[in-house]
């Protein structure tokens, strides 16, 4: 379906061209021949800032304090994958926890009853009024307050045993996600034009399926984008979970790096590593964001891999 | 022949402003019902009540006999639930002046969502309407396209195609044509008209004099929140009785 709707537009630009060729008669106009103006401002700042690169990009190479094979022995190192991966799980997992009361919050925050609307605006103001390093030693710190956790006649433990590195990460970043994610879904549901909730409504459609089938979809349109780069955020902002004493690819690292003594060459591979997760997901984002555009764009933005067949063409062309 | 629509002294407020002031009219079944007037008459508001998309504050409301928004038991009001003002609302198809297609959705899409969502229709059996309703509409080679890809003329014609996809027994139109450019105005009216033919009870508020001369049964003049002319659109229009509908009539025409 979307390959259809990628080519659909181009099919009215021949005849657009066939009219202005008419007019023009047979005599094809002489092309203009001129000379271009020369920049040379341009060629300046490029030389400048080149050379500034590469005097920054010397002074790490051929530092003689940096043991660069440190950096290449343990960036594929198994403790450091395996941080690695603890950091994408707590990521996605706090991501997740976030976008799903997020909406519930952003839902409740736009509800008619005065009760559900005031609490949400107060979870929103007490989680994004705190620094989430706080809160996560807030959760991490639990069981000095809270020994047990008592939960009635369903559950009954020691605060020590629940409230893990895992579990004091999960909460403290996904808990605080919320926050911001309420926020972003409620300005996405507003963004939709009020007539859609009063056709849907004219239809004979419930709230809850009105909600769910005209305007959550739409709303993603201006939903996605944020919150891609929320999760971008999330990816380095794990990172404070260190001091929750979760193994993550920072902990991972520095630990390495301490023993070692190589402390700012493990710094480096957790840099490396965090440079890779982020421009994965930017890639996703991008399909992600080119999916929910379906219906609002005409012509959807071209994927890398159409801009280099069509750069390839063009290349061709101008050959001839 | 009985009432589709019965309004008896229906009033409307906007927190102070008062835009509906006392409207009885009754739309008889099978009929087409032109509501015309200046902007700000109240003639949309008073469309709008009719499916309960705004509440009325005094009078009653009759649709097919029965109480818009509201159960009466003695002479106690009870308020409807959301669920049974739904409910109520899939008997009656409204087109709005600026479309509100979905447009995340194709054309066809857009036809078979309340039927499936709604009445719980099979898709095949709902995707076999559609194509029935978009070409009776003259848009069975647009099923595939998303309202964006299509002209103003053209959405609105789905749009149409869309309500009646619920098979409803009274059909809204609130300045359906209002919002297009000119030569598309006729394509949308001839649905309309071959609509009208077809027997379906309307409710047209229009700035189409043409159409409310030729296709309307009844015309109804509103100003500043009242009924202030009502008959047959051709008597009306031709020769309208009061000053006010002199007035509108001689900047429209």
């Amino acid at each position: 379906m979307t390959d259809k709707f990628d080519k659909e537009p181009a099919d009215a630009d021949p005849s657009a061209g066939a009219v202005v060729s008419k007019d023009s008669g047979n005599v094809p106009p002489e092309a203009i021949k001129a000379i271009p103006v020369r920049h040379y401002g341009r060629w300046v700042s490029a030389v400048v800032v080149l050379a500034l690169v590469g005097l920054l990009v010397n002074a790490f190479a051929t530092a003689e304090k940096i043991q660069w094979s440190a950096v290449g022995d343990t960036v594929f190192d198994s403790t450091v994958l395996a941080g690695a991966g603890r950091t994408l799980l707590i990521s996605v997992l706090a991501m997740l926890m976030g976008v799903i009361l997020g909406v519930v919050l952003a839902v409740m925050r736009l509800s008619k009853n005065p009760v559900t609307s005031w609490v949400a605006w107060a979870y929103i103001w007490l989680f994004r009024g705190t620094p989430v390093y706080v809160q996560l030693l807030i959760w991490f710190n639990l069981a000095l307050i809270f020994p047990t956790l008592n939960l009635g006649p369903i559950y009954k433990d020691e605060m020590v045993d629940v409230m893990t590195p895992f579990m004091a990460a999960l909460l403290g970043l996904g808990l605080n996600e919320a926050a911001y994610m309420a926020e972003i879904c409620r300005a996405g549901l507003m963004a939709v034009d009020e007539g859609q909730t009063e056709a849907s409504h004219a239809l004979g459609m419930s709230h809850a399926k009105t909600l769910r089938r005209i305007v959550i979809p739409q709303a993603m349109r201006v939903i996605v984008p944020p919150t891609g780069n929320e999760f971008i955020n999330m990816l380095k902002t794990s990172s404070l979970v260190y001091v929750v004493t979760y193994n993550e690819l920072l902990r991972a690292t520095s630990t390495i790096g301490s023993t070692s003594y190589a402390v700012m060459e493990l710094l480096f591979v957790a840099c490396i590593w965090y440079l890779v997760m982020t421009s994965v997901f930017s890639v996703f984002q991008f399909y992600l964001e080119r999916r929910y555009a379906r219906g609002s764009l005409r012509q959807l933005p071209a994927t890398p891999w159409q801009k280099v067949k069509a750069n390839m063409l063009s290349l061709s062309n101008w050959r001839r | 022949m009985n009432a589709m629509v019965k309004s008896e002294g229906v009033h409307k407020s906007f927190g102070p402003v008062e835009v509906l002031k006392g409207i009885d009219l009754e739309v008889k079944t099978g009929e087409v019902f032109c509501l015309i007037g200046p902007s700000g008459s109240g003639k949309s508001t008073f469309l709008r009540c009719i499916n309960h998309l705004e509440k009325i504050n005094a009078g009653r409301l009759y649709v097919d006999g029965e109480l818009v928004g509201y159960r009466q038991k003695g002479d106690k009001l009870y308020e409807l639930k959301d669920s049974e003002v739904a409910l109520k609302r899939r008997d009656i198809g409204m087109v709005f002046q600026r479309f509100n297609l979905f447009p995340h959705m194709t054309a066809a899409e857009n036809v078979i969502e309340a039927p499936v969502q709604v009445k719980g229709v099979s898709k095949a059996q709902a995707w076999e309407r559609a194509r029935e309703l978009l070409d009776r509409v003259g848009l069975a080679d647009k099923a595939g396209s998303y309202p964006s890809q299509l002209s103003g003329g053209q959405q609105q014609r789905v749009a149409i195609a869309r309500a009646l996809a619920m098979d409803p027994k009274l059909m809204l139109f609130d300045e359906p044509t209002s919002a297009l450019d000119p030569e598309l105005v006729g394509d949308v009216l001839d649905v309309m008209r071959d609509l009208a033919e077809s027997g379906m009870t309307m409710v047209v508020v229009t700035h189409e004099m043409g159409f409310a001369r030729e296709v309307g049964d009844s015309l109804v003049f509103m100003d500043g929140g009242v009924v202030v002319e009502s008959g047959n659109p051709r008597d009306v229009l031709t020769d309208p009785q009061h000053e006010r509908t002199k007035a509108f009539l001689s900047k429209v025409l």
